[in-house]
Formats: structure tokens, sequence, C-alpha cells
């Protein structure tokens, strides 16, 4: 009988492959939506990341960068620098709201940075500067394609005009791009020239970093320190939150319409087969088997569209990021296990329509004409 | 029970619907059929043959009565059981012949030896043995659109054949042939009946197979009559010349306020295409 079922779905294969592809195109909204979610996650530690600090010493109450203010006295850095356990410190002035580019308001991780501490500015430059000085700010190069504007424009952050000196790589980002500015200028606007928001702290070889935050934090007054790791995390799971809710619905509408697609593909065949389905009912064959065979042909149609839309989505996502360069698209594999644990639900859930059709065939119809 | 018995039914009744509604399908039907046996069942259309047939095939259930199938009462046995019987006891051939479009002719009547206790490998050399023995040999690997009607016939008699059970049920089975297909697959289900000691009970509207059954049964408004072997009205099929009784034939048509009647279908769709044609070669026939 599942050879029957097989044979008969492999029989008509361009039947075989639209179906298959309808419910690919429902697998790959959902791959989609989680792309991109998971490559805007991704952007808004991006920073964080590219720092590549053991410790990150934050204002005490705090533990997120992203939707945080912080605010810690910059002699807090130098006493750390101090530290036997610390190599190197460097420190950044930061806070996050819109900037006004190219008559656009851009939700922005607003980075002031200074000379003297080497790594907390842009790690990959497209053109021009990577320390902007007073009165000057680096901006996403991604931003600069979609809004025109060029190295020599100027941009506004709270009502301070700012010239662009140079164009950052892999800062961009739709929820969150960084813009960096000299930290004077940021201090001044924030009246903080004597504060920092964040300090990160790089630790001799061999200090665990666990232990080093643990001592910052009884050494120094009002702080909190986590380790590089903590902070991301912490920072993701934030992201998470927000978009969770969205990628769940997303998945659910996906998944639901993959299954009434594999529903309609495995009914349908069933209906067009009644005539042989009653044949095997008269032979012998009871209700379970040809249930079997009905469920066999559904795994068989999501598994091929779950294969056609894993192939599809990573063309789409090798291809997408070159034509849509706002989109930040990052697939894991943790995606399509989940997706591929949904496959099995949705073929057994969708072949419960074919089975009522099974259940309720009549052997004596082989004597109709 | 005789132990040559294979198929027993007693004061079979089977109706549908209810008070004014209520239809006698068959009524107090009983038979006795035995091994080697060819039996015709027969009657006009709406006489309650496939009903019947339906019900000594285990696929509907008598309203009441009893059904012994080589000596197992089905009487209170459920669905699965009744399934599982079927597999084992009861070979079915039908006018539309019923193949499994997607499987070769081969693949076709291994198809129920999956049911069977030796499964489809142990069916192999029964697979050889049918094919060669029905003439099916070079076409083992055709796809049932690839065959004429008389060899979908012959598949459909070999995956009847393949489990080898003792009752052969067809229903029609050269409705959908023209003569010589017909009288080549009659001769093959008789030759199976003396061959294989089966008991074949056959539903059929056409009269030349009286000539090589066993036992004709008269079925008339669902119940069992005696009819004697001269009561036909001999009339001419218009296409294949051949004899048919007008008042058991099932496929006729009018034409120029004429009625006619066919051996099968496939007669009258060929008369349909060329009425005039048919009528004339008939007067020449006449007036030879």
């Amino acid at each position: 009988m599942l050879y029957w079922s097989l044979k008969t779905l492999f029989s008509e294969p361009m039947r075989l492959i639209i179906s298959a592809l309808a419910v690919a195109v429902s697998f790959i909204l959902v791959i989609f939506f989680s792309a991109v979610f998971e490559g805007e996650s991704e952007q808004m530690v991006v920073y964080l990341e590219e720092m590549e600090a053991d410790v990150w010493v934050m204002q005490k109450g705090v533990s997120n960068m992203h939707m945080a203010s912080s605010m810690v006295w910059d002699w807090k850095a130098d006493k750390i620098a101090q530290m036997p356990e610390v190599k190197e410190v460097a420190a950044i002035l930061y806070f996050n709201g819109g900037v006004k580019i190219g008559g656009k308001d851009w939700f922005s991780y607003v980075i002031g940075i200074s000379p003297e501490y080497r790594r907390t500015g842009p790690w990959a430059m497209a053109q021009g500067n990577a320390m902007p000085g007073p009165g000057e700010a680096v901006i996403p190069e991604v931003i600069s394609q979609l809004t025109g504007v060029q190295i020599g424009d100027e941009i506004t952050m709270i009502d301070r005009p700012l010239r662009i000196v140079g164009l950052s790589k892999e800062t961009f980002s739709m929820s969150s791009s960084i813009v960096f500015v000299s930290r004077g200028e940021l201090g001044d606007l924030l009246e903080g020239r004597d504060q920092f928001s964040y300090i990160m702290v790089y630790a001799e070889p061999g200090v665990n970093a666990k232990a080093l935050a643990e001592l910052i934090k009884q050494e120094i007054d009002k702080v909190n320190a986590l380790t590089s790791e903590a902070f991301i995390a912490s920072d993701r799971q934030l992201a998470v939150q927000m978009g969770a809710e969205i990628v769940r619905m997303m998945t659910m509408i996906g998944t639901l319409l993959a299954t009434l697609i594999v529903a309609f593909t495995a009914y349908s065949l069933i209906a067009r087969k009644k005539q042989e389905l009653a044949i095997a009912k008269a032979l012998g064959f009871g209700n379970g088997q040809i249930y079997l065979a009905a469920l066999s042909q559904s795994v068989v149609v999501t598994v091929l569209g779950l294969l056609f839309a894993v192939l599809i989505s990573f063309t789409l996502l090798e291809w997408l990021p070159a034509v849509v360069p706002q989109i930040n698209l990052s697939i894991r594999l943790h995606q399509f296990t989940a997706i591929a644990m949904v496959t099995l639900p949705v073929a057994i859930l969708a072949s419960l329509v074919a089975a009522r059709t099974v259940a309720k065939l009549d052997p004596m119809t082989v004597f109709h004409q | 029970m005789n132990t040559d018995t294979l198929l027993k039914a007693i004061a079979l009744n089977k109706y549908f619907g209810q008070g004014d509604a209520l239809v006698r399908a068959v009524e107090n039907v009983s038979l006795e059929i035995r091994r080697g046996e060819m039996v015709l069942i027969m009657g006009p259309s709406g006489s309650g043959k496939t009903t019947l047939l339906s019900m000594l095939g285990a696929l509907l259930s008598p309203t009441s009565g009893q059904i012994a199938i080589a000596g197992t009462d089905i009487s209170s046995m459920k669905a699965a059981a009744l399934a599982a019987l079927r597999a084992q006891k009861i070979g079915f051939v039908f006018q539309a012949f019923n193949l499994l479009e997607a499987l070769s002719v081969e693949e076709n009547i291994l198809f129920p030896a999956q049911l069977s206790a030796e499964g489809v490998q142990g069916a192999r050399e029964r697979l050889d043995e049918l094919l060669e023995r029905l003439g099916l040999t070079t076409r083992r690997k055709a796809l049932p659109n690839t065959l004429s009607g008389g060899e979908k016939q012959r598949v459909a008699i070999a995956r009847a054949l393949i489990n080898k059970p003792p009752i052969i049920l067809a229903d029609e089975p050269t409705g959908n042939l023209d003569s010589h297909k017909g009288q080549e697959v009659m001769m093959i289900l008789h030759d199976i009946a003396r061959d294989e000691g089966c008991a074949v009970l056959m539903v059929t509207h056409d009269p030349r197979v009286e000539e090589i059954a066993d036992r004709v049964l008269w079925l008339e408004d669902g119940a069992l009559r005696d009819r004697k072997s001269e009561q036909h009205s001999w009339v001419t099929d218009p296409v294949c010349g051949m004899r048919v009784d007008e008042w058991t034939a099932s496929v006729t048509t009018e034409y120029n306020d004429k009625k006619f009647v066919f051996c099968s279908a496939r007669c009258l769709s060929r008369f349909n295409a060329q009425p005039e044609r048919y009528l004339n070669e008939t007067k020449h026939r006449v007036q030879d």
C-alpha cells in the first residue's frame, strides 16, 4: 500500500512539485521572518561582540546596552585600569535615540569615542575617517546608500549639526544603527564631560572573566560588571523578548498555511484516487493501511516542501542582502531544526482530512462504472 | 456443511430505507456453491444482482440471514476481520477492470499479495505462472493505460487469483469487452474454476455465458426464481452479430424509434458512432 501511495504520488511529478513548492512558500515565509529577526538580533549586539572585551562595566542597576542609559564617573575607568588583573580598559559614552540623516530619523546607538581608547570605534570602514573629531560623525554606509548622503554632508543629532567624515561597514540595522561621534561632542550634549557610559575591560592572560567581574563589583563602588558573554546574552534576550511574539505569530501563520496546503494536497490526492482506494478496501486493505498510505503522501509532500524551502531560502539569503542592503538576515541551524520539527505534525495534521475521507470510503463503489 | 461447499447463503435479506420508502433489494435468498462450480446470477437490471454479490463478497452486511465463506460464518464478523477474510478467501473481478493506474501489470497483480501470509516475495512464482497462463508475460511491465480492454480484464483476473482464493466473484466481467474478448475472459474463468477448484460466482447479462456455466440463478425483484433455459427472447447485436437475450440485456439504445440490444458497452459505442453503417450491415446479413 505504501508502495502504491509513493508510486501514485511520483507518477505525476509536476503535480507533486507544484504541491511541494506551495508548501515550500509557507515554510520560506517562516524561515524568512525568522532570518530577519535573527539577523536583527545579531546586529543589535554586533558592537558588543566586535569590541571583544572580557568584562563590561556600567552603572549599578544597568545590565543592558539596548534601550538603556548608563553613567559612570571617568575616574572609575582609571581605577579599574590600575587593577593588577586588568591589562587594558577602553570606555565610551553612549545614548540611543533618533539621528536625522538625509531628512529621516534613524533610531541609532550613538557612541562617543576618543582617540585615547583604541578598539572603541568602527571596526570596518567603507570610506573616510574612522575617528570623528568635534562636530563630526561616522555613519553606516547602508544609510548613505539609502539616503544618498555622502561624506561632507550634514546630519543632526539632538539639534546639533554634525558633518559626516566616514562611512562604516556592518553597523546598520533597521532598529538600531551605530553612529560614532567624538566623546567630547556627546559629553557636551549629555552634560557628562567627565563621565562614561560603559567601560570595556581586557583582562591579563589567565585571569577568569567572571572572577574579574566580581572583583570589579567589590572594588569599585556603584557599578555593575558583567562578563562579555553575560552582557551580550542579556542584550540578545531583550531583543528576543521584543521580537519573539511577532516571530512566534509569523511562525504560527506559516505553519498553519503549510498545514492547509498539505491538507489540501493530501485531500485532493485522496479525492482523485477514491476509486483506487475503494478497490484497495474491497481487496481487503484496512482503514489503517489506507490512512498510512495517505499519511506517507503528506509526509513526502511536506518533507519535499521543506527541502525546497531550505534550498530556496539559502539562495535568497545569499542574494537578498546585495539587493536590499537594509535587511540583516541570519540563518542558524536551530531555525531549521525548529521548522523540521514542525514538519511531521504538519503532515499528520494535514492527513487527518484525508483520513476522514478514507474512513467514509465505500468499497461498494468498485461496482460503479 | 459439505466440505466442497465454498459459499453458502441462508435466507439472505437486504432492505434499504424505511416505511413507504423501503426497498427490498434482496429477499430471502439461499444458495450454495461448491468447489469447481461456475454459477451465474442473471436477471433484469435493478433485480438486486450486485447487492447480492456485494453481500456474498463481505462488502455489504445483510439485513438478516447468514453467509458462510469457506466454512466461516461471517454474520458477526467486524469490519477488520471481514477485510482480512476478503484478502484471503475472495478474488474480485469487476466490469470496469479497476486496475491501479500508477502500477505496472505485475505490480497490479501482486497488489493483494501484500495481504497474504507469504507476502509479495512469496507470490512471485505464482505471478509468473499467472502471467504465462493469461498470456501477459510480455506485458508485465506495461502500465494499465497502454493495455487493451481484454488485457486489462486478464490482469484483473490474475490479481483476483494471486492469493489463491477459493472463491472468485465477478461482476459483469465481459461488460466492457467485445464479443471475442468477452468469450476469451469467460473461458479463462471457466478453466480457473475447473483447474484450481475455485467457486466462480458471476453476475452477468451475457446469455452466451450460460452455455459454459454449471448453473444459472435467476434473480428477479430481489428473489431467486426458476427460469427455464428456453425462456429467452433472442435478438441480434447489430454490431457484432451475436445472439443477445433481450429480456436480460442491459446495454440497449433507441435509434429512429427502434430499440437495439447489444452484447456489450463497446458494441453500443461503436453503434453510436456509425449507426447507419451497422443498420446497413444488418440488412445485408438478413438478405444473405
